[in-house]
């Protein structure tokens, strides 16, 4: 089957690949470029832990074809520390021990970017409402929702 | 888990998208935001030889206001349109649908023609093809029984779309435009009730928009799921009322959504409904609560969605 060509720039590095047409942005990521923060869980859509940013937006990266990002820009979390700073949503994670077993923190932190990207200042309800599709099994939600708004206050 | 193979065509024009769907003898997919359609091609549901990326076509993607109504492209997403003062200020049913459906994340992703158009599911269908295979393949998939109703004549897959409902309670209608023409039809008029092929749009039409009218109403919706955060209704009621009339619209049970009228608005009539679509409700063993609890549910929830609304309506 013919290949498709795409540019897309991922964490600001322009990136020309050719990919196969029915091939997930998860995969593009994870297999060709060897990103493989954002993990595969239940690559139906239902769990979020593939979340990046397209275009500043959270998207789910199993459901997403890689010929469809063609043009765009794509932030994973190996994406987000500036100046070799780790963000500060990542730093707040590790304060408040929102990590246990780690599998769903790169998307829980991708969707917190998300919604500050588009909200400076998130309520709590804002904030449960916007992760809590984000599946945890070993949190509780409690420690994650807490390094959000820590975050939230520490970029304001 | 990997897809099937297939090739990407993206369509820059409505044209271009049916003369792609066309050339491939009708072996396609639109593709919108996928996420409805990518988890069914996962499971292998289907096989086409393209998916055609309609998210191009600029046409699709607008949401204008005309002559009182709000025209409504069907690439819209569904976080846009929830965003959309007119839709907030006039059309609380609507709001409130658009917010209970799904999940922040996939809300930006997910299209409200995706949303309509989306395939009815059921606890034995929206599996992998090895479960299936060894389950055997059900009318759905082609095959010659039903996997929950013993002896069905017909498939019972449920509609578990959330926006339907309330667009069909706030008067909506869809354009579709085909190889033969455009026509305009009520938003019900786009079901068939039969679950293998749920809807009467034939293949290779576009949804090409949604023309809301922007009366003042009151409303809400409301539905019943396991998950709060992120589920597909296992009912769902929507109910707007407009000059003293009310529609109460019906999804997550069985492969349509229903509509009812109340002609006043008053304890009868709304137990009236209440009565009517509980006995048309026909759940099956085929969502992860008991029929006879979401059949139930159907006439509580009715009564409760005009609690709401006499109470302020919010949620
Ligand atoms: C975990 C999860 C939870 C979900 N929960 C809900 C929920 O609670 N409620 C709910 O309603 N939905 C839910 N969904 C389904 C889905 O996310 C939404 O229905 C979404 O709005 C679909 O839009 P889309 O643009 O992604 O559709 P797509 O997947 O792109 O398309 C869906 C179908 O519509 C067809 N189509 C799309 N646009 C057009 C058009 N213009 N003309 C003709 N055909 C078209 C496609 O060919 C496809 O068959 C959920 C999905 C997931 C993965
Ligand atoms: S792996 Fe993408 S949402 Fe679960
Ligand atoms: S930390 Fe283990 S799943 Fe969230």
């Amino acid at each position: 089957m013919k290949t498709v060509k795409v540019t897309i720039n991922v964490n600001n590095e322009k990136i020309k690949l050719q990919v196969k047409p029915y091939e997930t942005l998860l995969e593009t990521l994870r297999e060709r470029l060897a990103l493989t923060g954002a993990k595969e869980a239940c690559s139906l859509g239902s769990c979020g832990s593939c979340t990046v940013l397209l275009n500043g937006t959270p998207v789910r990266s199993c459901l997403i074809l890689t010929p469809e990002v063609d043009g765009a820009s794509i932030t994973t979390i190996e994406g987000l520390k500036e100046d070799g700073k780790l963000h500060p949503l990542q730093e707040a994670f590790m304060e408040k021990g929102a990590v246990q077993c780690g599998f769903c923190t790169s998307g829980m932190i991708m969707t917190a970017k998300g919604l500050l990207n588009r909200n400076k200042k998130p309520s709590r309800a804002e904030i449960i409402k916007s992760i809590s599709s984000n599946i945890c099994r070993c949190t509780g939600y409690k420690k994650i929702v807490e390094a959000v708004e820590e975050a939230s206050k520490k970029m304001a | 888990m990997i897809l099937p193979k297939f090739e990407y065509k993206k369509a820059r024009t409505i044209e271009e998208a049916l003369e792609i769907y066309s050339q491939y003898n009708g072996e396609a997919f639109y593709l919108a935001g996928g996420t409805d359609l990518v988890p069914l091609l996962k499971h292998r549901l289907f096989n086409p030889k393209v998916v055609i990326d309609i998210k191009g076509i600029e046409e699709l993607k607008t949401i204008t206001k005309k002559g009182g109504n709000l025209l409504v492209g069907p690439n819209a997403t569904l976080y846009e349109l929830k965003g959309t003062p007119e839709i907030q200020e006039k059309l609380p049913c609507l709001f409130q649908s658009l917010d209970a459906t799904s999940c922040e994340t996939l809300q930006m992703r997910g299209t409200i023609g995706g949303n309509i158009m989306q395939n009815t599911r059921c606890l034995q269908y929206n599996k992998s093809l090895e479960w299936r295979t060894a389950r055997g393949f059900c009318y759905k998939m082609g095959g010659k029984t039903c996997n929950v109703v013993l002896n069905a004549k017909a498939c019972y897959s449920n509609y578990c779309g959330d926006n339907a409902p309330s667009l069909m309670t706030v008067d909506a209608k869809a354009r579709i435009v085909g190889p033969t023409g455009e026509k305009t039809i009520k938003v019900e008029k786009l079901f068939s009730g039969d679950g293998k092929e749920p809807f009467t749009v034939k293949p290779g039409e576009i949804l090409k928009g949604i023309i809301i009218p922007l009366k003042e109403t009151k409303g809400a919706y409301e539905k019943l799921t396991v998950r709060g955060s992120i589920d597909y209704p296992l009912v769902g009621v929507a109910v707007t009322i407009k000059d003293g009339s009310a529609k109460v619209g019906v999804t997550g049970i069985g492969p349509c959504p229903r509509v009812y009228e109340l002609k006043e608005v008053n304890e009868k009539e709304i137990n009236n409904i209440a009565d009517k679509a509980y006995e048309d409700a026909k759940p099956v063993l085929n969502a992860v609560l008991t029929p006879a609890y979401r059949k139930k549910m159907v006439g509580v929830l009715i009564k409760r969605v005009f609690k709401r609304i006499e109470k302020g309506g919010s949620r």
